[in-house]
């Protein structure tokens, strides 16, 4: 009796779930023409709400890298900076108080309308007028006056004199937007204005959106010859890109692998693991050590310079001599990051123009012990430490001495822990019997690194592999991750963080202000407050005068723009007020089952990220495959 | 009038504090965390190598502090938060600044909701059915087959599970959607390709939590019944010659669904706290990781929201329960 | 002993029992550990199971066996914490409100209700963020002791509530017995089959919590322990790499210590409930 009942139930059980089965993902979007990517900043929270200008809106959702043109963007590829809305240069008076800048002419908004300059000089105004605006505070201290000089020329007045102002508007992850005026100047408050479909300059304009934020599509424009984009690369190639979210990294990696998704964002093991199990999966570089190594960031950690004892010199070079950098970039990367001893990473232009000028200076760098004993402790043959290392574990490393500096960097650091104990005798630590380092008051000496919990985040990396070490040197490390990270480093209740050591460099041009000034001394708050430049809280007044003067040169003027960045690098390297370890690596794979001609390391055209604003340059050069 | 006085009374003035008590405690822990959903924004806004203007962060800030509501005391903003309740509006989320919190709510309730809904629903039903008849089957081989089986599925970490069924049905053997609520592009509608759509990809999260949800009702249920089965009246009955289906029916099952009740109730309460790992795993929408992430970022006004729904919604059952258990339960009546 | 000869003759006691004795060795194994647990390197990076590393190695160069030794050690230590000191506080709270009744019970009743609505893994969540370092064993034992005492704490009441009604308490009364011993000598006995099949569960639910709590990133992932372990596999995508014994050996020993616990308690409680002891044992 009960056997014929489970049979029927069974029977049914299967005959409903049957027309369920189906793996695709496409809702009547051609595959062939859709390329998908990943986005990287994860669920977009406000799905329906597009004003970028208040707010996080997760721009890298399409806004920023399909839909919207900015004056110009920063190609960190190519060390490039690529003229958008703008037509060229601005160009600044003598004294800097005063900029001009040309606009490009024959764009159009995705809507059709001309772009002028009265929308910048409506997007400023707007900016300066309304408090709540992200960059209101900027812009009202920043600026007296914003006119139109002819339809595709608009002037600033500045109240203070800035050789840098127009850089609000350079795109590098991020820059002031402008506002379409014929849409904004009827909306009532513009704070909560939703900006429903998104209207840019871009060679995309918005098709749908997931309302839960997982999935946002973009379709190309028809008018696309009428974007910047179209006029400087040609067609895009996709006729629909969709960004989409994933809540764990296991279920990217299964839709890579089912040709779901073209490119994405991993981590290091992810990586690994999309390139063994993908046959039509290729990462930025084709063999080791795989990884986006141009992306303009320094990590590391920094110290909390404020508080004892990390505001002592010398006990931050004895923390950072006591470091293996073979171990630790094995530990932390499996090798596969550049190394940098300066506070800049080492790619693009940086090596020719600021690293290996300095080689001779870092060579002759000396450290006093006391008792009069010096230590030298640059060492250019690190890289080659890492080199044996990656042999070790069974990558195949080229001989190029080229390839190598490229991939492993110029040098960094001797592994020195008897210099380092030196130091920190100097300055009155102990160590006792079981060879545990002690403070100068006899009490036992205990740090905790603190950075953000993802344990695929570079900062964790780094915060893990710094505590290895100083635990092998004898010091009670721990490392602490919490996802109150952020508030604890702006407040400065850490001793030491993951945080990156340096503010990120633009990635192009000889400029190093946008890094040197987040040690401005007038940023620097107490501990308990909010600060607002690097968070080691680190300034001096020999940086403050690199800054000034850096301040009163055009940014235009190599020569002495590199020269003064030298300078200031100098300074941070004799204070260190936190170790750069190795440039930022991103851990992009690509699927080529659809879409070839990516723009890999031996076809460096453009940035290679898609979460990036240089991502609209690069659909023109994708090409179909035919599946 | 005093069945009122002495047991609806008292169990509805705790219902009324214990709902008080919830949110003030909701209220005031999340803001002693060293998470401060200001500087989250900032941090935010900074990451990725974004650039803000040292210079003009001091004055963000307080713009921030001035929309977020978070000037004044403690208590001052208590009373605020009170004052806005009543018109049912918890605010604006702090990180998906300006959503009003219910926008946010209503967006993802229905995902949670449905999946929920239909997994305990599920569950419960099959997992009791089983559990019965394997109860009253006690002896038997398939009875005690499926009790070890349900024994080792059901201490299975979750997570692992759930992960298992992903790689195993949209990887290894592709039958089902790797993630989301539903397909790329699709637009909701009260179409047949919308619903057919939306069950597809609720079905492996739903197959997860259903699994492990019958296993452990199922187990549940199967040693109610073996102790109902022991129980005098029972035996009275099957020496007495009474037909086996209504032995079943009406003196086992009707005597173990008490508190089986009471857990579907409970559980039915417990479905607004939603389903994290399962939406971690198969990456579907809905208020878990809308309430994790409001944690992470110090979002308080979100955190709020969802809090407070979940506390009423578990309370209400609960109370529910205990109106409703009198007409089940004859003994309680007599009390 | 002949107590525990009985136990032995229900299969699923034998073999909890055995289960959790092998456990039980394989934590005290981490004594004797080569390798401290928090140190990382020390060993070559993802090799299988060998002569030299049982289980083998995992990708942050750690002997998976002696990994696992301290995480079975850990995960009971948070078990035995969190399930003892919440079973104390339900016994208490149970107890007292079920025997004094009227306005005690009911202020116990209320506070109890409110732990069970809240919602336990917010407030779980924030405390964990709040105290970060701070968090080792005993206070994430503690942490979640403070949250498992509400539903057990009313199941105890009802207990008592009628043993109350028994003719036994009214002639202990009679005879002048106090309060403490009452409830001490006469209820405890009846309460303990509750108590001990509470307590088992409440140590599976303390483990699977720190799990779920590993698995969100929100406890010290230097501590080994089961979940800790499950965590950093799975954030190293071992499933996807292949390296099947860094993953298995938590999952393994996560499912065989929760077997082993339920199979105990419900052993154990049918075996103090007299009218099961007879069925499973045989008439005397």
């Amino acid at each position: 009796m009960w056997r014929k009942h489970w049979c029927l139930a069974l029977a049914v059980a299967v005959a409903l779930v049957l027309p369920l089965v189906g793996v695709a993902q496409l809702a009547d979007l051609p595959r062939s023409e859709t390329l998908i990517m990943s986005i990287l900043t994860g669920r977009v929270g406000t799905p329906g709400n597009f004003n970028e200008w208040v707010g996080w809106k997760w721009r890298d959702r399409g806004m920023q890298n399909l839909a919207n043109e900015p004056l110009w963007s920063i190609d960190f590829a190519t060390g490039e900076i690529i003229n958008g809305l703008a037509a060229g240069d601005p160009v600044y008076d003598s004294n800097f108080f005063h900029v001009e800048i040309p606009l490009r002419e024959g764009v159009t908004w995705s809507d059709g309308t001309p772009f002028t300059a009265d929308d910048v000089v409506f997007t400023v105004e707007l900016l300066m007028d309304t408090p709540g605006f992200n960059n209101h505070a900027f812009f009202a201290e920043n600026v007296e006056l914003v006119y139109r000089i002819d339809d595709y020329r608009v002037g600033f007045d500045l109240k203070l004199a800035n050789s840098r102002f127009h850089t609000t508007f350079l795109d590098r992850w991020g820059c002031t937007w402008i506002m379409p005026k014929h849409i904004f100047e009827d909306v009532e408050d513009p704070i909560t204005f939703e900006f429903d479909p998104f209207i840019g300059c871009g060679p995309y304009k918005l098709h749908s959106y997931d309302p839960a934020g997982y999935w946002t599509v973009w379709e190309k424009r028809d008018d696309w010859a009428n974007s910047p984009t179209g006029i400087l690369y040609g067609e895009p190639k996709p006729t629909y890109i969709v960004l989409q979210a994933f809540a764990n990294e296991g279920a990217k990696i299964i839709a890579q692998l089912t040709h779901q998704l073209d490119g994405v964002d991993l981590s290091a093991e992810g990586l690994k693991a999309a390139l063994a199990q993908g046959d039509t999966v290729r990462a930025y570089q084709l063999s080791f050590p795989w990884v986006v190594n141009n992306d303009p960031a320094i990590t590391g950690f920094i110290f909390n310079t404020a508080k004892a004892p990390y505001d002592n010199p010398d006990v931050r070079w004895a923390l950072t001599l006591a470091i293996d950098i073979v171990e630790y970039a094995g530990q932390a990367v499996d090798g596969m990051g550049t190394l940098s001893p300066v506070h800049i990473p080492s790619l693009g232009s940086y090596p020719a123009n600021f690293i290996k000028p300095m080689e001779d200076w870092l060579e002759a760098f000396t450290l006093d012990l006391g008792n009069g004993e010096t230590f030298q402790p640059y060492d250019p043959d690190a890289p080659a430490g890492v080199v044996a290392y990656a042999r070790s574990r069974g990558y195949i490393v080229s001989d190029d001495p080229e390839a190598q500096e490229q991939a492993f960097g110029l040098g960094w650091f001797k592994y020195a822990p008897e210099a380092a104990a030196k130091l920190l005798e100097k300055n009155r630590f102990s160590q006792d019997a079981e060879g545990n380092w002690l403070l100068p008051d006899g009490t036992p000496w205990r740090i905790e690194v603190v950075s953000r919990s993802d344990t695929s985040h570079l900062e964790f990396k780094n915060a893990s592999a710094a505590v290895q070490q100083w635990k092998q040197f004898g010091i009670d490390a721990v490392h602490v991750p919490t996802d109150a990270a952020a508030t604890l480093t702006q407040n400065g209740d850490f001793d030491i963080a993951g945080n990156w050591p340096a503010q990120e460099p633009w990635g192009a041009g000889p400029d190093l202000y946008r890094t040197l000034n987040a040690w401005n001394s007038t940023y620097v708050r107490p501990i308990g407050e909010l600060t607002n430049g690097n968070h080691s809280r680190w300034s001096s007044p020999e940086m403050d005068e690199v800054l000034a003067d850096l301040r009163a040169t055009d940014p235009a003027d190599t020569a002495a723009t590199i020269a003064l960045g030298i300078e200031g690098l100098k300074i941070a390297f004799t204070e260190m007020p936190g170790t750069p370890t190795f440039g930022y690596i991103g851990f992009v794979t690509w699927d080529e089952y659809y879409w070839a001609n990516w723009p890999g390391a031996e076809n460096s055209y453009i940035g290679p990220y898609a979460h990036w604003g240089t991502f609209k340059y690069m659909t023109p050069f994708l090409e179909p495959t035919g599946n | 009038m005093r069945f009122v006085r002495r047991y609806l009374l008292p169990r509805f003035i705790q219902y009324v504090l214990v709902i008080f008590l919830g949110i003030t405690a909701v209220f005031f822990i999340p803001r002693f965390t060293p998470s401060d959903p200001v500087q989250r924004t900032i941090a935010e806004l900074q990451s990725h190598g974004s650039y803000l203007d040292p210079g003009s962060i001091d004055e963000m800030v307080e713009d921030l502090r001035e929309m977020y509501g978070l000037e004044g005391s403690m208590l001052e903003q208590y009373g605020a938060f009170w004052k806005r309740v009543f018109t049912g509006d918890f605010g604006v989320s702090f990180f998906q600044f300006p959503t009003p919190v219910m926008d946010l709510i209503r967006t993802s309730l229905p995902w949670t909701a449905g999946l929920l809904l239909w997994a305990t629903l599920l569950s419960w039903i099959v997992g009791n059915l089983l559990g019965g008849l394997a109860g009253y089957y006690a002896r038997s081989r398939w009875s005690r087959a499926l009790d070890t089986v349900a024994m080792v599925v059901r201490p299975m970490p979750y997570y692992i599970f759930a992960l298992s069924l992903l790689i195993l049905f949209a990887y290894v053997v592709r039958l089902f959607p790797i993630a989301g609520g539903t397909d790329i592009g699709r637009r909701a509608a009260f179409n047949w390709k919308f619903i057919v759509d939306v069950l597809r990809h609720a079905f492996l999260p739903a197959l997860s939590m259903i699994v492990l949800g019958v296993a452990t009702t199922f187990q549940t249920m199967k040693l109610i019944v073996q102790n109902v089965n022991a129980e005098d009246f029972v035996q009275y009955a099957k020496l007495g010659g009474v037909k086996e289906r209504r032995i079943v029916s009406r003196y086992v099952i009707r005597n173990a669904m008490l508190p089986q009740i009471t857990n579907l109730a409970l559980a039915l309460g417990q479905i607004l706290s939603g389903a994290l790992i399962t939406e971690i795993v198969f990456s579907y929408p809905g208020l878990g990781t809308l309430l994790f992430n409001a944690i992470v970022t110090g979002d308080y006004n979100l955190i709020m929201g969802i809090t407070a729904l979940s506390i009423l919604a578990i309370t209400s059952a609960i109370l529910l329960i205990d109106l409703v258990y009198p007409l089940f339960d004859p003994r309680v009546r007599l009390m | 002993m002949r107590v525990l000869r009985d136990l032995f003759k229900d299969y699923r006691f034998a073999f909890s029992f055995t289960i959790l004795c092998l456990l039980l060795i394989l934590a005290l194994l981490s004594a004797f550990s080569p390798y401290d647990p928090t140190f990382w390197w020390h060993a070559t990076r993802d090799l299988r199971p060998s002569w030299t590393h049982f289980l083998g190695t995992n990708s942050k160069g750690q002997d998976v066996f002696w990994q696992a030794t301290y995480a079975v050690r850990n995960s009971l230590i948070i078990s035995v914490i969190a399930g003892t000191v919440s079973r104390v506080i339900a016994i208490l709270v149970g107890m007292i409100a079920g025997y004094r009744g009227r306005l005690t019970d009911r202020v116990l009743m209320f506070v109890s209700d409110s732990f069970l609505v809240m919602p336990l893994f917010l407030i779980i969540v924030l405390l964990a963020m709040l105290v970060r370092e701070h968090m080792n064993l005993v206070n994430l034992g503690l942490l979640l002791a403070f949250f498992g005492w509400a539903w057990d704490a009313r199941v105890i009441r009802s207990q008592i509530l009628s043993l109350r009604e028994r003719e036994f308490t009214q002639t202990a009364i009679l005879s002048g017995t106090k309060t403490m011993r009452l409830v001490m000598k006469e209820y405890l006995p009846f309460a303990t089959p509750l108590i001990f099949s509470t307590l088992i569960n409440n140590m599976a639910w303390a483990i699977g919590m720190e799990i779920t709590l590993a698995i969100l990133g929100l406890s010290n992932m230097d501590i080994p322990t089961l979940g800790t372990m499950l965590q950093w596999a799975i954030s190293y995508q071992a499933l996807l790499l292949g390296w099947w014994w860094w993953l298995l050996t938590p999952i393994v020993l996560a499912i065989f210590l929760f077997v082993a616990l339920y199979w105990l308690s419900v052993s154990i409680s049918e075996y103090l409930d007299p009218r099961t002891r007879i069925q499973r044992v045989g008439a005397r």
